[in-house]
């Protein structure tokens, strides 16, 4: 790894721990669920037992009745909707006339504990007309099929129809034109934290406290004013620890507003904690995915046009799903140079809980799509995986042809170091039987360069407050969900003042305290809160230099400045030390408080095309993946030896937490390929533990070779880019890739169980017998 | 969070028959060892039995001998140190294996022998909480009048899922089993019966004590589908024992588990032995398994995958021993 620019790792090149994981290590952490909540009721919701229905009765009387029971909500105490894009906020905290999926809340209680808040569920009455329920995308879409909203024909949350250069023309002059039908499953985040809220509502002043396991402080906070229809200055949102997100707190849930609902209905303080069961209700997960994908190549692997139809069974509400669908065809684009793309999207609306983002939103099952035809296209050429990838990378500096900004490019140093790495050239075609190698590569945004509520505001805001004892503290509303975002505040901060990283201190989530920040997703936190610290800090430096410049009295262009000592460039005046010069700014003007700001340029917005924001970054990382499997014929079982995973982050501000987050999606994407699906038996999750949600065990977990690859992006902080979902999306097609090259098996679905693939190995056998049996026939 | 269990008490008996006096005194009660079935499933509103005797305290059921005259297993015996037992590592390997192939480490550690045997048989729609099982009106095994795998039959398709059984009946186990009218031993195959509500044949104040195994002069292993390698139950899981001899089978045991509702020895092995395990055998072998199993949609994972793999890990297993004891000669 090298370092570029004048930006030295001077206090460890491997990188550094995470600031708060020693907290965390010694369980001295607090998460929401832990927090001090003495004398805090608790709540519990009543979920619908139907899949879809029109509500004729609901009766909490008796459950009111029950001593114990301090207050209870129905959808009758919220006829405000909430959501994430303003024009699709079609959900209710608890539904009001209709229920749309098992396990939609439609009332909570507040009892004094958790037995007498079950008996008050117990005894809430609940009657229903039901309706036809579909639980799949093509019965949602049939022409007959009932609506689940009014306003969306055919069931149909949103289609999109994209299509960029001329696909026919690229078709036409392509040497290989091939086409597949690629099904993922419904996965789920199943983050180790359970789902928590805690809610006070004070009514002697009328404000609220909130304090919850959310990605997005900031959408939680305008979300509870507008269901409440409070005053938004009389809220107050705190996020504690959190334990993990990968998007399932990356908008606003349900209970959260539930909770504060019950706060506020009994006047005091409402524990709300879920169950796993609960949580996989809650959902918001990655949709099942339709893909059917047609691509036309040349000889030499060149790619000429790209064809996408996508489908996503989306759930019962909106939640991100627009969104969803809109990345999954503006991510086609940006990996590799095609020069014509036609995309047609549909999210649709099912009776199931709602999907929403989830780590590589809407990009993995479409790479995962692209990436295996791609390979077999490859192998149909008798092209070599790499060099077809090879045959079709960008140029950066350089635009898509859905506008999309590309400033750095790390692809092919990826691919290189996982080639060298994983010996591909002397081991691929030479391993035992069972054994295969597979290659694949994806992308992700480092933020959406557009908000998803646009405010003019900045993207980033970060405060620095020095004070007298010379403490330097960032503030940001940030949210570290364990990826480290404060960590890296942290060095942000102290790598541009050149000061220890034990000086700085990050505060982060507190609406009281921060600067607002729009929360952890979309790979935005780096990138626009990284540039903003780093603006911030310059602005102390500078603070600090003028200080020092009138002690010394010298000009400010005359300090030299270096690892926190101040000095004349000429005579013979001793140097400063960082405390003296401190307490010299601070004369006259007492505590000192600066601001830094990130603001995307227009020019990263995205293309003028509906739906052209989506996409649209500040720059892409990018990642090549190498994964070796060894298949077990007799069991359909697959297991992954080894996995060789280099990923562009254009600088890796803090190495060893990059190459956590790309252990991490690699494992996640594992899971999604080998085991993880959720199962629905009638609306009724089948998955609802984490015995039958199987995401890898430790017995399932190979080795991860990590390569960072530095790209060095131009307007990156330090020139970083993100690092915490690129690796996600390469792992499926590059394993799927892997059996395919050890036992010459095409697999078409996700996740690949061993009864997935013995379905297909009794297929082969049985066509492998048809066929000798017709070669016996003269 | 999890939810509240309905309230019960713990009784802690010195000796089995304290045990059997409390199970006695209290209709409502049930045993516990290490809990890790029973504990999950009162969590989710399955029974309400007021009242909770542990053995754990028990010296009688806690010892383990083996050698080459046999075994005795107490039922108190963790799976971790049924494991670790080199005796039993060299004499009943399948044992061994199965039980090292159980749930995961932690579970090991306070998970039982006796539990595993007497393990309440598992369905997707019965491994649920109470509100899920509320909201799909119940099943036949637990306070309702259908069973949702079979929806026109009368009985219930739970499969047994205890990885021991298997691993102990291709060795002719035996178990000793306490009660009211005194101590008796019955061949542990005679425990199990193919009903997913009433799957173990013991009265209400018999406690299974120990686990008796003849002395062994067979190779035996022990195989489990699964689609993690730790933590999940078997989709299907395998024993065989088998004795050869110059390339062919003298005795051949075959037992399974995870695809019905009890445990099973394979019937029809017999016409393997005194041939040698050819492919002809092994196809025949695949039958007998095929034919034999009932996996019903009690598991996420199909029915048929099950019954393919349950063939598969048999003629695997007996593939492997019968060259493993070829070559030793």
């Amino acid at each position: 790894m090298t370092t570029t620019g004048t930006h030295s790792r001077l206090r460890a090149p491997r990188g550094v721990p995470l600031i708060d994981g020693v907290e965390k290590v010694t369980g001295r952490a607090r998460y929401t669920a832990d927090l001090e909540h003495a004398g805090a009721l608790v709540g519990r919701l009543f979920r619908s037992p139907v899949s879809h229905g029109e509500i004729l009765r609901l009766d909490v009387s008796r459950a009111a009745a029950l001593p114990g029971v301090v207050a209870i909500v129905t959808g009758a105490d919220c006829a405000h909707t909430y959501g994430v894009l303003p024009v699709a906020m079609n959900e209710f905290p608890m539904a009001r006339d209709r229920v749309r999926y098992i396990g939609e809340p439609v009332a909570a209680v507040a009892a004094i504990d958790a037995v007498t808040a079950a008996r008050a569920l117990d005894l809430i009455e609940f009657e229903v007309r039901e309706l036809p329920a579909y639980y799949n995308a093509t019965d949602a879409r049939a022409p007959d099929a009932a609506l689940l909203h009014a306003n969306k024909p055919g069931n149909v949350e949103r289609a999109v129809h994209h299509a960029f250069g001329d696909v026919d023309a690229g078709f036409a002059s392509s040497d290989l034109v091939r086409e597949a039908t690629i099904d993922c499953a419904e996965v789920n985040h199943a983050q180790m934290e359970l789902h928590a809220a805690l809610a006070e509502f004070d009514p002697l002043t009328g404000r609220l406290t909130m304090q919850s396991v959310s990605q997005v402080g900031f959408y939680l906070h305008l979300m509870l004013a507008r269901c409440l229809q409070m005053d938004e200055s009389n809220i107050r949102i705190i996020t504690p620890f959190i334990g993990g997100g990968f998007g399932a707190r990356v908008e606003v849930l349900n209970f959260e507003i539930v909770t504060a609902l019950l706060a506020r209905a009994a006047q005091g303080k409402v524990l709300m904690e879920l169950t796993r069961e609960e949580c996989f209700l809650t959902h918001r997960g990655r949709p099942q995915t339709t893909t059917h994908l047609k691509l036309g190549m040349k000889k030499d692997g060149r790619m000429t046009a790209c064809q996408a139809e996508v489908v996503q069974s989306g759930g019962a509400y909106a939640g991100y799903g627009i969104i969803t669908i809109l990345y999954a065809g503006a991510l086609l684009q940006g990996l590799y140079d095609i020069p014509a793309v036609k995309y047609d999207g549909y999210r649709v609306y099912t009776n199931l809980p709602p999907c929403g983002a989830m780590r590589g939103h809407g990009a993995i099952n479409v790479r995962h799509a692209f990436e295996v035809l791609l390979d077999r296209m490859a192998r149909e050429l008798g092209l070599d995986p790499f060099a077809v990838r090879r045959a079709n990378l960008l140029k950066a500096p350089t635009r898509t042809p859905n506008d999309l900004m590309i400033n750095s490019y790390g692809l092919g140093e990826c691919l290189d170091r996982v080639e060298r790495a994983s010996g591909w050239r002397e081991r691929l075609g030479k391993l035992p039987p069972g054994k295969g190698l597979g290659i694949a590569c994806s992308h992700y945004v480092s933020g959406a360069a557009k908000p998803i509520h646009w405010t003019g505001e900045p993207d980033g805001v970060v405060n620095i407050k020095l004070d007298w004892d010379g403490g330097i503290t960032a503030l940001t509303g940030a949210a570290d969900i364990g990826q480290g975002s404060s960590t890296m505040v942290a060095i942000a901060v102290a790598e541009t003042l050149e000061l220890p990283l034990d000086r700085v201190r990050v505060i982060a989530g507190d609406s009281a305290i921060t600067p607002k920040d729009n929360g952890a997703y979309s790979s935005r936190i780096t990138f626009q809160v990284g540039n903003a610290a780093i603006d911030a800090a310059k602005a102390l430096k500078k603070i600090l230099i003028d200080a020092a410049a009138r002690k010394l009295s010298v000009s400010p262009d005359d300090i030299e400045y270096a690892g926190g000592t101040f000095r004349a460039a000429r005579g013979e005046q001793p140097a400063l030390p960082f405390d003296q010069v401190v307490k010299a700014a601070l004369v006259d003007q007492g505590t000192i408080t600066v601001k830094g700001t990130f603001t995307c340029p227009p020019e990263a917005q995205g293309g003028k095309h509906r739906g052209g924001a989506v996409g649209s970054t500040m720059g892409f990382s990018y990642t090549a993946q190498v994964v070796e499997v060894t298949v077990d014929e007799a069991t359909g079982s697959v297991s992954v030896d080894q996995v060789w995973a280099a990923l562009d982050c254009g600088h890796a501000i803090n190495p060893l937490a990059v190459e956590g987050q790309i252990e991490g999606s690699a494992w996640m994407g594992m899971g999604q390929a080998l085991s993880e699906e959720t199962q629905y038996l009638k609306g009724l999750p089948g998955h609802a533990s984490l015995l039958e949600y199987r995401f890898p065990t430790m017995a399932e977990s190979p080795p991860i070779d990590v390569q960072i690859v530095e790209s060095h992006d131009p307007r990156g902080p330090f020139g970083a880019k993100e690092a915490g979902q690129g690796a996600l999306g390469a792992f499926a097609p590059a394993m799927v890739a892997a059996i395919a090259n050890a036992i010459g098996v095409d697999v078409d679905q996700l996740p690949v169980t061993p009864d997935r693939l013995m379905d297909l190995l009794v297929e082969r056998r049985r066509r492998a017998r048809r066929d000798k049996l017709r070669g016996a026939k003269p | 969070m999890s939810l509240p269990l309905s309230p019960f008490r713990v009784l802690r008996p010195r000796d089995v028959e304290a045990a059997l006096a409390a199970r006695r005194d209290h209709s409502a009660s049930r045993f516990l060892a290490g809990g890790t079935d029973l504990i999950v499933n009162l969590r989710r509103g399955i029974g309400n039995p007021g009242v909770l005797i542990d053995l754990n305290g028990i010296e009688e059921l806690g010892g383990l001998t083996c050698s080459e005259r046999g075994a005795r297993i107490g039922t108190g015996v963790t799976l971790a140190t049924l494991a670790a037992d080199a005796a039993i590592r060299r004499h009943f390997a399948a044992v061994s294996e199965a039980a090292v192939a159980i749930a995961g480490a932690g579970h090991r550690n306070i998970a039982t022998v006796g539990g595993n045997l007497c393990l309440d048989t598992r369905c997707i729609y019965y491994n649920q909480s109470e509100w899920w099982r509320r909201t799909n009106h119940y099943c036949l095994k637990a306070g309702g009048d259908t069973c949702h795998v079979a929806p026109q039959g009368q009985r219930c398709h739970a499969a047994f899922s205890g990885d021991l059984a298997p691993a102990l009946l291709v060795f002719g186990a035996e178990i000793e089993i306490a009660g009211s009218a005194g101590r008796r031993r019955a061949p542990l195959a005679d425990l199990y019966v193919e009903d997913g509500r009433a799957h173990l044949r013991l009265a209400d104040d018999e406690l299974v004590i120990a686990v008796h195994l003849p002395p062994n002069p067979a190779r035996s292993a022990y195989a489990k589908c699964r689609v993690r390698r730790a933590m999940d139950f078997p989709l299907a899981g395998v024993a065989v024992a088998l004795r050869a001899d110059a390339g062919k089978l003298a005795t051949l045991r075959v037992a399974l588990t995870g695809t019905n509702s009890r445990p099973f020895l394979l019937e029809g092995t017999d016409a393997l032995s005194g041939r040698p395990f050819d492919e002809a055998a092994a196809q025949q072998l695949e039958k007998l398994v095929q034919k034999q199993v009932q996996p019903m949609r009690t598991t996420l994972a199909s029915s048929n995958y099950r019954r393919l793999v349950a063939a598969a890990l048999a003629r695997r297993l007996t593939t492997a021993l019968t060259a493993e004891a070829t070559a030793s000669r």
